[in-house]
């Protein structure tokens, strides 16, 4: 076998085009799998560095609603123990300008000591505490421009007047969500009761930060924590837990960009698989001289297989180093998703697990046209003329089922899940299968259709038909990518378009919060007159915690036993729920199970959502206790209903029995529709008038919704460009396979008299078919796949776009066309008789 | 010379040829001598390169048994006949069959490098040396002359001083006095070394030149006729 790597290197020399193909395959695809794979790397190192600034300490107590006494004894032990305890306080507020231009912000006030890890950087650079003293305010340059305020003006929140002492440019535990309401305003704590706004029912997030001393570990900590307070509501969490929303999100997109980048480097397996099968066959000459000097198939099979494996051993290394300077890009594309700076960062582990994708896919794609090898019979040397084509024996099966096994693991190595990896698999085998039927259509169709009477047209689809079968892998490789980015823009115009629609039609313009039952009527006038007659709807809230299930008690160990460490789960054990109450269903109510209550309800009833009521385990008839103020409040489980989230309505988890409810405080919340001109007179006024009341603006939510959308479009975009740049490269492969019949065609039809021109316009009409099958293939699966997405997964009617579609079968016919003429022009000028003369 | 080193006994190869079956060869059957040179004569399309091929275990006969060196070719599996042929043939042809990716030198080293044999760039300049291509180890095929392909080609066949040398029309392709050196060549490795040589020609003036000449027709033997001073069997 020693005989193999020598005769490797030899033979290597003649087929550098071949070899140039291969390894922009497989360089293009590991590229793509590397700069993800760094992204995510860059993203985990930086979660992991930032962790402690991230959450603000060593460990973070959570609460919605003051800390109770069992939570205030613990932090005191671990303070009598020397940690650092900082309180902050996080609610959102109408910030007023001197104008009356009213803005919603995200109000944040810090007690001395914050912050406890990582720098908060502000414009003049000075001390927090100092900047907040004696009624400051430390603003985010967004809220100055949006209220037209300078340092130094004042500024309104609540009841309370505020002087603008700088800006804050960086703050190293902004809360991650992706989509903040407003930009952020620092008080300090003590002045927060100056505003008036944290009353009951009111909506604050209390957090208590702790910077642990030296011996204790946060882990440990937390544990101690958790155990001494009893109130599941109590979140506590260490550091190396923190975000896990935000890291869940990345971990995701880059699985979903990973899986983009796979689909490249699967192409680019179509293309190895083609180009060492174009490759083979032109070889067997070769083999069959080297099988008459007494070459032993294995010994080919070995040359072969060691050439293609050093080939794609470099080009995965290739594609590694493009892929990790790629890297930066990505990071800058995904910047305004990162609420914290990224740095590229070169991981070992990365790369190398990028080139072994790079070379095993290689290794999987170019088994099953090498085993041809074995086929060729050394006999062939006897004939005259030596016939290309190895003879068809019976194809290695035993062989096949092994490569697509080895297949489906690196996808779903790649994946990272089962699930993810198989729904992955099974759209790239349904591509696969559609795509090769309407290759296989084309190609028959191209046999069938009567004689065209343009000659362009004639041999334009005659030459679909040329042996080689490069129909199936130009219509596969290009439409996999005419697929995904089809995909992409018809998801993304999609989820525009319900963003577009949600705000024209049903959606209003704001949510009010915090309305209190004596505003009322002032309200409404307010919005009648500023909002050009409008009338807000009101709907009762009771702030409220769920306090037992089928009357057992609600607590840390119930939760934990419940739903372990599921923090979806636990959500509906230990969130704040606002509470209404209905005669009627409110518009749109699903009931799916149980009936909705009569005229006369008698005891206290309720509706619950469904997943709610699945989570929690109860059905119609189990009852649920709620802890209202203190006061707890039980209720029978009447119905369950289908809640619409998508619908920008208010829209309830659990809504009571008229009556129920009654002597229970009680805020409204109010939408009202307005027109867009109106939208800032109706804020200010309302600000003005109810210093309490929020005002989320939707069309602004909206917005930010949508550039957050914007965004992981773009990069999943860049990624897909990869795929469909791979599909190029497979495109040009396949007819760089028959160029020399092309070569000798084209020599032929000249000297009968075809100017160049002619033979440019058959090769033209040949190109265009291909582009046209693998343009309306890959429209219609990403058409279907785009459908799936989004009644599966985002659960958003699906929009027919015909422009989209159209736009990527006559996108994908031009590439075709270009890319056709860009691997073929060469043809075109090569003087007939050398040509002839050589066959 | 001793013994026999080719036995051939009832050859026949029939091969489907347009919806009936051609006899290409039907009942050969052959002995050669080590050491004696024979050359298979016919016109063309009478199976002479046919039967070389079966002798080389290219293909496999309808019938009968082909014994090279007391192993019997015609029994012989894939890796076997590799093998075998290896070590005990060499093969030139009327078309040459150079793997053009390769130096003159590189095709020269192949059988080294299939059989993993150590010292294969000295042994390959002493055989380029010996067909007179000492200089020309470094070009390509194409870079080459018909008749310095087939001195390469020669050189190849005799890379591991096999006992049995077959040659398919080895002046087919080249003039007559190119052609006159190669079969010189070919000869005096008989002569010299004793390599049996097993010639196939439509060349009479050519096949005169061997022990002995067998005429081949329509796939069978049709004739036999021994050199005059050539030594009897």
């Amino acid at each position: 076998m020693s005989a193999a790597p020598r005769l490797a290197w030899r033979q290597a020399r003649g087929a550098w085009r071949h070899f140039v193909l291969l390894a922009a395959c497989v360089a293009l695809g590991v590229a793509a799998l590397v700069a993800v794979g760094s992204f995510a790397a860059t993203l985990d190192h930086t979660l992991a560095r930032e962790a402690k600034a991230l959450t603000g300490g060593d460990l973070e107590v959570r609460a919605a609603r003051p800390l109770d006494g069992e939570t205030a004894a613990a932090l005191a032990d671990l303070r009598a123990k020397g940690a650092s305890v900082v309180s902050v306080r996080e609610l959102l507020a109408m910030a007023r300008g001197a104008d009356g231009r009213a803005l919603l912000v995200e109000l944040k006030a810090p007690g001395a000591g914050y912050p406890l890890y990582g720098r908060l950087e502000t414009a003049p650079p000075a001390p927090l505490a100092a900047l907040l003293a004696e009624g400051g305010a430390v603003v985010q340059g967004e809220a100055l421009e949006r209220l037209g305020l300078r340092v130094g003006d004042r500024l309104a929140l609540g009841a309370a007047t505020f002087t603008v002492r700088g800006v804050v440019e960086r703050e190293p535990d902004r809360s991650a969500s992706l989509v903040t309401l407003g930009p952020r305003v620092f008080v300090a704590g003590d002045a927060l009761e100056r505003t008036g706004l944290v009353q009951v029912g009111s909506r604050v997030r209390y957090r208590v930060l702790v910077r642990l001393p030296a011996p204790l570990a946060a882990r440990d900590a937390r544990e101690a924590m958790a155990r001494r307070i009893a109130d599941p509501g109590v979140r506590v969490a260490s550091y190396d837990e923190a975000q896990p929303g935000l890291r869940r999100f990345f971990s995701q997109l880059a699985s979903y960009l990973g899986l983009v980048g796979l689909a490249s480097l699967l192409v680019g397996g179509i293309g190895v698989a083609s180009s060492v099968a174009t490759f083979v066959r032109r070889q067997a000459p070769t083999i069959a001289i080297l099988k008459a000097l007494g070459a032993d198939s294995r010994t080919v099979l070995a040359t072969f297989l060691w050439q293609t494996l050093t080939v794609g051993a470099a080009a995965s290394v290739a594609g590694a180093v493009l892929g990790t300077a790629l890297q930066p890009v990505l990071i800058r594309l995904l910047a305004g998703l990162v609420p914290f700076t990224l740095e590229a960062r070169v991981e070992p582990l990365t790369l190398a697990r990028g080139v072994l994708m790079g070379v095993l896919t290689t290794f999987l794609c170019a088994l099953w046209p090498l085993l041809a090898v074995r086929t060729v019979r050394p006999s062939l040397i006897l004939r005259a003329e030596v016939d290309a084509a190895p003879a068809r024996g019976p194809r290695p099966w035993a062989v096949a089922l092994p490569v697509a096994a080895g297949l489906a693991a690196l996808a779903l190595w790649q994946a990272g899940s089962l699930k993810l990896g198989g729904i992955f698999l099974g759209a790239a085998v349904a591509a696969v299968v559609t795509l090769l039927v309407l290759a296989r259509g084309l190609v028959g169709a191209a046999r069938r259709l009567p004689r065209a009477p343009w000659p362009a047209w004639r041999h334009g689809l005659g030459g679909l038909r040329r042996p080689g079968g490069h129909p199936a892998r130009v219509v596969v490789a290009l439409g996999a990518g005419v697929m995904l980015l089809v995909a992409v823009a018809l998801l993304q115009d999609s989820l525009d378009a319900q963003i577009d629609h949600e705000r024209r039609r049903e959606a209003p313009s704001f949510f009010f919060v915090d309305v209190q039952p004596d505003q009322r009527e002032a309200f409404a006038r307010v919005l009648a007159r500023t909002g050009g007659g409008v009338t807000p709807a009101l709907t009762p809230i009771v702030r409220a915690r769920l306090a037992a299930v089928n009357g057992v008690r609600v607590t840390r160990d119930l939760v934990r036993s419940r739903v372990g460490e599921d923090r979806e789960g636990a959500f509906y054990y230990t969130r704040e729920y606002a509470l209404t109450w209905s005669a009627e269903p409110p518009p749109g109510t699903v009931v799916t199970r149980g009936r909705w209550w009569g005229p006369d309800p008698g005891p206290a009833r309720i509706s619950v959502e469904e997943a709610m009521a699945r989570q929690l385990g109860v059905d119609v008839g189990g009852r649920l206790t709620f802890d209202v103020q203190g006061v707890p409040v039980e209720a029978e489980v009447a119905s369950l209903r289908k809640v619409d989230w998508q619908s920008l309505a208010t829209n309830f988890f659990v809504v009571f029995s008229p009556g129920a409810l009654d002597g229970a405080p009680v805020t409204f919340v109010a939408t009202a529709r307005t027109t867009a001109a109106a939208e800032g007179p109706v804020a200010a006024a309302v600000a003005a008038a109810f210093p309490n009341v929020t005002a989320i603006p939707v069309r602004d939510v909206l917005e930010r919704v949508g550039a957050v959308l914007g965004d992981m479009a773009v990069a999943i975009r860049v990624m897909a460009l990869f795929t469909v740049a791979t599909g190029v490269v497979v495109m040009a492969g396949a007819l760089t396979a028959t160029r020399y019949q092309r070569l000798y065609e084209s020599a032929v039809l000249r000297t009968l008299g075809a100017t160049r021109g002619a033979v440019a316009r058959a090769f033209a009409v040949e190109y265009g078919c291909l582009g046209a099958a693998a343009g309306l293939g890959g429209t219609a699966l990403a058409a279907l796949l785009a459908w799936i997405v989004l009644r599966f997964v985002l659960d958003t009617p699906w929009r027919f776009e015909p422009q989209v579609l159209v736009g990527g079968i006559v996108a994908t016919m031009a590439l075709a066309v270009a890319v056709g003429f860009l691997a073929t022009y060469r043809l075109l000028g090569a003087k007939p008789l050398p040509v002839l003369r050589r066959e | 010379m001793g013994g026999m080193l080719v036995s051939i006994r009832d050859l026949t190869l029939r091969l489907p040829s347009g919806g009936r079956t051609l006899s290409v060869l039907d009942g050969v059957s052959l002995d050669v001598d080590a050491g004696e040179a024979v050359a298979v004569a016919g016109p063309s399309g009478s199976g002479k390169s046919t039967l070389l091929g079966l002798v080389a275990g290219l293909d496999a006969p309808t019938s009968g048994t082909i014994v090279v060196a007391g192993v019997e070719v015609t029994r012989l599996g894939e890796a076997a006949l590799a093998r075998f042929r290896r070590e005990t043939l060499g093969y030139v042809f009327q078309s040459y069959h150079l793997i053009p990716t390769l130096t003159a030198a590189e095709n020269v080293a192949v059988p080294f490098d299939l059989a993993g044999t150590a010292g294969a760039t000295a042994r390959t300049a002493d055989l380029l040396a010996s067909v007179g291509l000492g200089d020309r180890g470094h070009h390509y095929p194409v870079q080459l002359s018909g008749g310095e392909q087939q001195r390469v080609a020669v050189a190849r066949a005799m890379a591991l001083d096999p006992p049995l040398l077959l040659a398919d029309e080895p002046t087919g392709n080249l003039d007559s006095a190119t052609g006159g050196a190669i079969i010189d060549l070919l000869f005096a490795l008989n002569r010299d070394r004793g390599t049996t040589l097993l010639l196939v020609t439509h060349d009479e003036a050519l096949a005169e030149r061997a022990d002995r000449v067998v005429s081949l027709r329509d796939g069978r033997i049709a004739g036999e006729r021994r050199r005059a001073g050539a030594l009897a069997p």
